[in-house]
This record gives structure tokens, sequence and C-alpha cells, in this order.
């Protein structure tokens, strides 16, 4: 689904990514890379195939969107090195001449050196490309940009006529912010509570629809 | 040393409790010597009396009689003078469902020993047991120990556990009844099943002995081979010949139009239950749920203001210390009456309780009579119930319940089984504790009734699941939970093993908080989704208290004392029980009387108006007949249909009809039910008719058309939620007890997703199938109910009204959907109606 943010061109993937054509800037948030493995390191069984098939989604990705940059709005990593950021290596080690930029979000805390090996430019609070802001987090005060962020994982429930409701993953625009839907499948929801002039692009596995 | 049937009466132990008990001029009744007997013969076995006949004594005499024997023995046999200890450490474990018991039974057992010159001690092991009381029984065991079967596998996930059980002779697991038919009677299986075990390896010779202590169940012999599935041991059951009279009497108001069509809580009969409480020294009121306790009692307090003070609320949310306190005060009579909830089901006798009323279907025939029980206890007294309805139609339950108490048509409970959740629990506590070998407790669980049918495939997929984290097709070898330690499994991380010991146990809550003052003392818990929901600001009740919300700090809820007079009610989830099979067919039976007005069965002339004006807008189904009615109203396409099965029944059965009509055109439903029938409503019409009407409720194909039907109504995922956190895969904090661990933050629901998608041959993900099948869904009772309504003459009725016996499901409902629709196709339609959408959302807060 196309829309127009701000005068730019933005196209929402059923993927969960943003696609921001003129930039040729791909925008995905919340990967979590290394969940299903820091999860069976404390004995919680997980299947690693999890991982592969989110970098196996980026891919596909790159592959419909002619990309120079893939943005990332926080949460890439989920916890420590561990086998599934080797994966990520590998699958890194296969798109050299792609750029890979992460504001941090409140997961990553890998070493500078681990983020410089994978080759991932690193900011620290926030990212401006006018007019965006791309931040992990909503900031409390508004200014003239218009920020894309991600964290909250927003999910929306849609009622229907005799009581019927589904429960979906989501981009959540609002005046000043837009929110990303976590990438990983291995995430959960927060439900949303709309505010008055809220937008909802809520996922389907076939397509993005507006509510 | 052994004894047969003659010497037992001539023995030492058994004069000197004969003697004893007659100095307070009682004699023991004949079940009582007869399990004393066979207990001394090494019988195994089962004592089925009913409360208030000495059903504890039964068992624990039997012990001490062989105690004083023994010390007997080796005073006549040593020349030692001073009374020798018989070898120190526990000799009896006594299994008790519930916490509340064990006070009260270890009082009992200590007066018996005092009194005997017995120098037993008698422990208590359970979630209340403090921390110097533990240490203490882990450097010398007591020898009775009153335990619950979540702290059984807490003392086996501890290190050293053999030495706690060398000189065990005899496991008694009371209230039998109440265990059998959950998960936590699989944790007592298994818990000694392993005890047995290490009881073989290190004192072959020693004999352990099982017993069981249950009120009357459908399936007796089953529980027995439950509890004792081991063929070469000897088992008995002991019957007590002994009736308990009972009373039942529904209170009626002076109208029929007064008593509503629907609803659930029966306010307005309460007027008539202020002259009952006044006239009864105390009064046991039993609601089906916690929120409706809460309002019961806000109205009596409203109706009566002189109750103030004289009355107590009772249930699982309340803090412990409130409901000691409230128990206490049942005990000295203090109060006039009790609101109460299941809590109060079993457990130690109120002498001065002498009546019982229950609010609303009990929906079950033992459930009821068991209540009855907790008035009069004494011997040959008799209990009086009052029945009380909620809606006009409850008032046929109270009228079958009478008879099935007559015919004693009580129902059985079906034992858990393949519970692989369990069974990983379990693994992974024996090596959090001593750690195991696998092949002898293959050997072992192969041996208990809940894993006799466990293959040896299953048995390593558990064994991989815990050891390297999921099928062989991965190797993982990040993966820390069980490993091998010179030919042991083992727990070696102690953050894992710690994690693990604070989840021990079947019984998941959902996340609770802890409620209390902001100037400090705990009122009770609450479910997190309801504070979720109110503002601060906002006064809610809890234990009988209308209470002002503040704040949550540190997963406490903080509270002030409201000037208000009544509040919301939290709805606490679960807790509702579904009609049970025996009732069903006994309910059935009575409609075909609803009609012939015999002044003879009061509730059912009382409700004759109403039957007569459903006979006139539609049709009174008799126990061959099968009724269906179509309605259609402003808010769509209605089908309502009766099979009296039951809520879990009637929600498969209503998903299973909702699939086969959408084969037919593609359609989407929503789903109500309540324990008579169901409802589809849709806002097409929906395509049934006589034609095809026998074809839709077929029992062919009904495995496979389950199986479709369930998936859409997630059912399974809904099952997979206990499964996951017993399991280990999903942490809950304990209530207050909040374990913040950021990165390993998940839900259920996730992991069902998970697995769905990437391990399909994930045992869990089974299980979940499994346990909606045969619990949620009884498969068996559907396909008899099925069968049934192919025999029955199918009535169809089509109308534009509501009637009388499809209101209290309109009213009284659990909706779920169902749809054979495309995802898309849905949520185009379904935001089509924004309107509708909006003013949902309002409707959901509060």
């Amino acid at each position: 689904m196309t829309i127009d943010c701000r005068g730019e061109e933005l196209i929402l993937d059923k993927e969960r990514a943003i696609y921001w054509p003129s930039k040729r800037v791909l925008i995905i948030s919340d990967i979590h890379i290394g969940k299903s493995a820091h999860f069976r390191k404390h004995g919680i069984p997980v299947p690693s195939t999890l991982g592969q098939k989110d970098l196996s989604r980026i891919t596909k990705l790159l592959d419909s969107y002619p990309t120079d940059l893939l943005l990332i709005t926080g949460d890439m990593f989920h916890n420590k090195m561990n086998s599934d950021v080797e994966d990520f290596k590998a699958w890194r080690q296969e798109h050299p001449e792609l750029k890979v930029a992460l504001i941090k979000g409140n997961h990553d805390d890998l070493k500078a050196s681990d983020y410089a090996g994978l080759d991932i430019e690193i900011h620290e609070k926030e990212m401006l490309m006018f007019p965006f802001r791309f931040i992990h987090d909503k900031p409390q005060t508004t200014d003239a940009y218009f920020n894309i962020t991600g964290h909250i994982h927003p999910g929306i429930t849609i009622y229907g006529k005799a009581r019927q409701q589904l429960r979906l993953p989501c981009f959540y625009f609002s005046d000043t912010c837009a929110v990303l839907p976590a990438f990983s499948a291995f995430t959960g929801l927060s439900n949303i509570k709309p505010g008055k002039g809220d937008v909802f692009y809520a996922i389907t596995p076939t397509q993005v629809v507006a509510v | 040393m052994s004894t047969d049937s003659n010497s037992l009466s001539k023995s030492y132990g058994y004069k000197t409790v004969l003697k004893w008990l007659k100095q307070s001029k009682k004699k023991p009744f004949a079940f009582q010597t007869e399990a004393w007997q066979y207990y001394a013969e090494g019988y195994s076995g089962m004592v089925n009396a009913p409360t208030g006949f000495g059903k504890t004594f039964s068992m624990f005499l039997a012990v001490v009689i062989e105690e004083l024997n023994i010390i007997n023995d080796l005073k006549t046999t040593t020349t030692t003078t001073s009374k020798k200890r018989t070898g120190s450490g526990l000799k009896l474990l006594w299994i008790t469902p519930l916490r509340s018991l064990a006070k009260d039974l270890a009082r009992a057992m200590r007066e018996v020993c005092d009194e005997l010159e017995l120098d037993w001690i008698i422990g208590v092991r359970n979630g209340d047991t403090s921390q110097t009381d533990k240490l203490k029984q882990k450097k010398q065991m007591p020898e009775v120990l009153i335990i619950t079967p979540e702290s059984m596998h807490l003392l086996l996930a501890q290190k050293g556990t053999i030495s706690n059980f060398s000189n065990l002779r005899c496991i008694v697991a009371d209230e039998w009844h109440e265990l059998i038919g959950s998960k936590r009677g699989v944790l007592a299986e298994l818990a000694i099943s392993r005890i047995r075990g290490l009881l073989l390896e290190k004192h072959p010779e020693r004999l352990l002995r099982i017993w069981g202590i249950s009120a009357t169940i459908g399936n007796m012999e089953e529980a027995l081979d439950v509890l004792v599935p081991y063929e070469e041991v000897l088992k008995v059951t002991v019957k007590a010949d002994i009736e308990k009279k009972i009373d039942i009497r529904s209170v009626l108001p002076d109208h029929i139009d007064m008593l509503p069509w629907a609803g659930h809580l029966g306010h307005k009969l309460a007027h008539k239950l202020l002259p009952i409480i006044h006239k009864s020294k105390t009064t046991l009121i039993f609601t089906n749920t916690r929120g409706q306790a809460e309002l019961w009692y806000q109205n009596l307090l409203k109706l009566d203001e002189n109750l103030a003070g004289l009355i107590a609320i009772h249930h699982g949310s309340i803090d412990h210390e409130l409901r000691n306190w409230i128990e206490d005060a049942i005990h000295t009579g203090a109060l006039k009456a009790v609101i109460s909830t299941s809590s109060l089901d079993l457990g130690v006798d109120f002498k001065p309780v002498d009546t019982v009323v229950q609010v609303g279907s009990p929906k079950g025939v033992a459930r009821f009579l068991q209540r009855a029980g907790r008035s009069g206890h004494s011997p040959y007294e008799t209990s009086t119930i009052y029945f009380l309805p909620t809606h006009a139609l409850e008032l046929v339950e109270a009228s079958a319940i009478k008879e099935a108490a007559k015919t004693h048509d009580i129902e059985s409970r079906q034992p858990v089984v393949m519970a692989f959740d369990t069974l990983i629990q379990y693994l992974v506590t024996l090596a959090v504790g001593d750690g195991f070998d696998d092949k002898l407790i293959y050997k072992e669980i192969k041996e208990t009734f809940a894993y006799r049918e466990l293959l040896d495939s299953e048995w390593a997929w558990i064994m991989q699941f815990i050891t390297s984290g999921g099928d062989s097709l991965a190797a993982y070898n990040e993966f820390n939970k069980v490993e091998l330690v010179d030919g042991l499994w083992k727990v070696i991380s102690r953050q894992i093993a710690m994690r693990h010991r604070l989840h021990i146990g079947t019984i998941v809550s959902d996340a609770m908080l802890k409620v209390k003052y902001l100037t400090g003392g705990y009122i009770g818990m609450l479910e997190e989704s309801f504070i979720a929901k109110i503002k601060p600001g906002n006064s809610f009740a809890l234990a009988g208290r209308v209470l002002e919300f503040i704040m949550v700090k540190d997963m406490t809820v903080l509270v002030r004392k409201s000037k208000l007079k009544t509040a919301i009610t939290p709805s606490w989830l679960g807790g509702r029980l579904p009609l049970s099979a025996n009732l069903g067919v006994i309910l059935r039976r009575k409609y075909n009387e609803a009609l012939e007005n015999n002044k003879a069965d009061e509730e059912l002339s009382f409700i004759f108006p109403l039957f007569e004006r459903q006979a006139k807008v539609s049709h009174v189904p008799k126990d061959d007949e099968f009724l269906i009615e179509l309605i259609d109203t402003k808010d769509g396409h209605h089908l309502f249909a009766y099979p009296f099965e039951g809520r879990l029944v009637h929600e498969v059965l209503a998903a299973l009809i909702a699939y086969r009509i959408g084969r037919l055109k593609p359609i989407s439903f929503s789903i109500a039910m309540n324990d008579y029938g169901f409802e589809l409503l849709s806002e097409q019409p929906i395509p049934i008719d006589e034609t095809n009407m026998k074809e839709l409720f077929s029992p062919e194909n009904l495995s496979e058309d389950i199986v479709a039907s369930i998936n859409a109504t997630e059912m399974a995922r809904r099952k997979f939620r206990d499964i996951a956190c017993i399991s280990g895969l999903v942490f809950q904090g304990y209530p207050g007890k909040y374990v913040a661990n950021k990165h390993l933050q998940s839900s259920s629901s996730l992991f069902f997703n998970v697995f769905s998608d990437y391990d399909k041959h994930n045992l869990l993900l089974r299980q979940a199938y499994d346990e909606a099948f045969y619990q949620q869904i009884e498969e068996p009772r559907l396909a008899a109910a099925l069968q049934r309504i192919q025999q029955s003459k199918i009535i169809m009725i089509r109308t534009n009204r509501y009637t009388p016996l499809c209101f209290p499901i309109k009213v009284d409902s659990l909706r779920e959907n169902m749809s054979t629709e495309e995802l898309s196709q849905r949520i185009e339609r379904m935001t089509a109606e924004t309107e509708k959408k909006s003013r949902r959302k309002n409707d959901h807060r509060l």
C-alpha cells in the first residue's frame, strides 16, 4: 500500500517494512535477532529456523525494492552475541554492498566492536533525514520532523458485527509519529488505543489494509 | 510381625486405641476397623466414606496402631527399659489438596498422639510453611507430614531426597476425588511413583502402602487404579455403610413473574434469604464465581444493615490471613453467614454451620451434595441445603438434583492421562534435585496410570526437549537446561534451577496482583487485566470492601477505603464449570414433565406458566425430541439449539455446526452458549432447514470436522496457555514475587504460533489439541449427543421473538467467533462497519 506522508511517498509492505522510494531506503524495526537463541540458552526450546526465516524475509524485501540503505529503528539484537547473530553475520557477508544503519533501541547492547564487525552504522539516539526523524521510541516533544519509530510492537483489534473480533499487527500513524510493526515473527503485539485522527494500517497474511 | 485378622483385634495397639476411644464414649465405625485390618495385612486401597464420619481416623489410626504394636514388641523383646524410638523419620505422608485443611488435620492428629502418649511430631508442608520450619524439617523429618502435591515435588527438587523417605510406611491421598480429575492428581501419581521407586531401590524389604480417601464418585474402581496402579500390590476398597440424610429445599418467590428469565445473580430473591440466615446458627452461602460472591455480600448488607460485622466473604482471591481469620470466626460461631465460592467446598468441618445455601446452578450432583454436607456434620445429623435459583429455568435443575440425590446418580471424575507438560516439569524437577537415570525413571513412569500408554518415541522426544532443546534435526549447541553428569541427568545452572522451583505446580493463574491498603494490610488479589482497565480514583469491590484505586507499585495495587457504598466488581476468569452429563440426562427427562403441572413436584409446578409460554411461542422439547429455534431480529439471524450437554460440549458443537454450515456457503458466526444450549448468530441468513438438519448434526466424520473447526476457534491455543507455563516455556511471576527479566518475556500464544509454524511435531502442541479434544470437547459425550439427536424427532421453530428458553443463552454468554470466509474478505466487510466499531470499543471499556 502506498501512502503520502509529509509529501513523501512511502510504501507499506505486508512483510512489516516501510520502503521510501525517493531515497531508496528500506525501514524495519524490532528484528530481535538472537532472541530465539537467547531463549534456548536459558533452557527454553525455540526453533532456530525462526531467526533464519526473518533473515530470508529481509532478503525477499531487498529483492523487491531497490535499496541502498537498510534502516533499523531499534531492537535489532535481542541481547548478546550468539548463534543467531552468527547467522546474521553470514547473511551480512552475502550483502556487502548494502548499507545497514541502526538507531539503537532498549535491547541493543552489543559491544561497539561487534557492530563494527557486522558492518553496521550506529546511531545512538536518532537519525534525521528530512522530513523524517528515525528514532526507537517516540520523543516527548514534537518539532518540524515527523517521527518514524518502533519499540511498541503495535497491534490492533478489529471489531465486526455480531461481536466478531480479529487481532492483527499494524502500522500506526498519528499526526507527529508513525510506529512500525515489529519485524520478527517471534514478537507479541501490544494493543493501541486509538486517539483522534490516528490512522492504522493492519497487516493481513495477504495485504496491508487501512482501518 | 505380620498380623492376621484375629490377632489385630487382640494386639496391644488396637486395644489401646479402642480404650482411648471408649474414654470419650466413642466406638469405631465398621469401615474404620475394616480399614485398620486391611492396612495391618499389608493392603493398599481406597476408603470411601462421607465427610463427618471420621474418615481421617480410618487411615491415621491404622498407622498409629501399627506404631504402638511395634513399640510394644520392642519393649517385650529388648531388655532396654526406656521406650526406644522405632527408627525416627517420616512414617506417614498425608497428601491433601487444600492448604487450609492441613492446619486442622494436624491439630486433630496431634491430639490423638498426645492422648496416646505417642511422641510423634506432626508436620505441615505447603506454600504457607515458613522457612524456619522447612529447615527444621530438612534436619529432622517429622513422623507425619501433611503435604500438597506441589510441595511433594518441591521435596523431590531438593538434594538428598532419599533420606527423607527411607522409613516411610504409608502414603495417604486425602480427598482423592478432588485430585483425580486434574493435573495435580498426576503430580501426586508421579511423586508417589518416585518415592516408591526410591524405597524399592534402597530398602526392597520394606512395604509401602498407598491409600486413598475419597467421597463417592461414579468411577471408584478406576480411582483406586489411578492411585495404586501396581499389579503386584494387594488392593481393596473399603466402603462406609453409612448414609448421609440430605434435605433439599428451593427458595421460591411469591410469584413466578418475580423470577427473571435470565441472569446469574439471583438478587431478586435475596430478601427470602434473610429469614433463613436469622433462624440458623451459621449459614454458608455458596456462589459459583468470585464476582458473584462479592455482589451478594454487598447486596445482603444493603438489605439488612444489622448484618454488618456478622457476615463475611471467603474466596480464593482473598488474602490468606484474612481467610484464616474468617475460618476461625466460623469455628467460634461469631459469624451469622459466610458467602463463599468453591474455596469452602472442602475442608475442615465447621461445627456451627447448620444451613447451606446454593445460589445458582451447582452444575453437578456430586458438587451439590458435597456442599450440602458442609452443614450438619455429626454422624446421622441431617444436612440442610437451600437452592436459590438465579433464573427461572434453574428450578428444573433443582428438581433434577433432588431426583439424582435420591438415586445416587453421581458423576465420574476422569483422570488426566498423557499430560506431557506435567511430565516435562517432573523430569526437570528430578534433574534439579538429585538428578535422574532416564532408564529407571522411564520404567517408573510407564507404571503410572497417567503414562502407561507413553511410547518410546514420545519419551525420546521429551528427553530431547529438556536436554537438547528440540527435535533431532536441529542441534542447538547453546541449549542449556538438563545435562548428563556422571550418568545422571541434572540441571547445573543455578538460575534455571531457581526459576524451576518457583514454578512447580500445575495451577496456572492469570497474572495476579496483590491488593494492599496505602496504610498497610493486604486485602487480596486481582487479575492484572482488570486493573489495566480501571483508572486511578475509580472504585471496585474486593473482599466485601469498596476500595478506591490509587496506583500500581511494585506489582502491588495500592488502594484506600472508598466512600462509595457500591462499586463495580472484578470478574475473575475461570471457575465456570459446565453442567455434568448426569445432570443433563436427568434434566432432559424433567422437561418431559414440564407441561404436566404435577403439583407434587414443587419446582416444576412453580415454573409451569413459563413453560406454557414457551409452548405457545415455540415448543417444550421432550427427551426424545431436539429443538431448534430460528429467530430473526435486528441483531441478525439466530439459530438456537438445545442439547442440554453443558457449556463445553455446546462450545464445540456450536463451532462444529458453524463449520459445517460454512461448507455450504461462506459465512461468519458469533457463537454463544450456556449449559442448556447454544446460539449461532450471523448477519447473513443461515442455510439450515428440515432437509439438511440431520446431516449437519451427523456424527460422521466427527473427529476430522472437529479438528477443522476447533482449529479455527483457537481452542487449542487457549489450552496451550497452561501447557506453556507448566512445561516451563513461559514464566508467570508469583503474585507479589515478580521476577523481572525483560529478555525472557514472551507469551504462550507466541510459542503456539512458533511451534505451529516451525515445529509441527512438538508434543506440547499435540497435547494442546488432545486436551481441547478430550477435556474441552469431551468427544465421547459429543458423539453420544449427536447419536441421540439423530434418533430424536427434530422440531424446528421459526419466529422473530426471543423465547423463554433462548433468553438465558442470549444474556449469559461467552462468545467466540467462527468463520469460513477469507480473512481479507472478512476484514474488508468488518471495516465497512466503522460506526459499529467505535461503539463496540466503548462497550469494552469500563
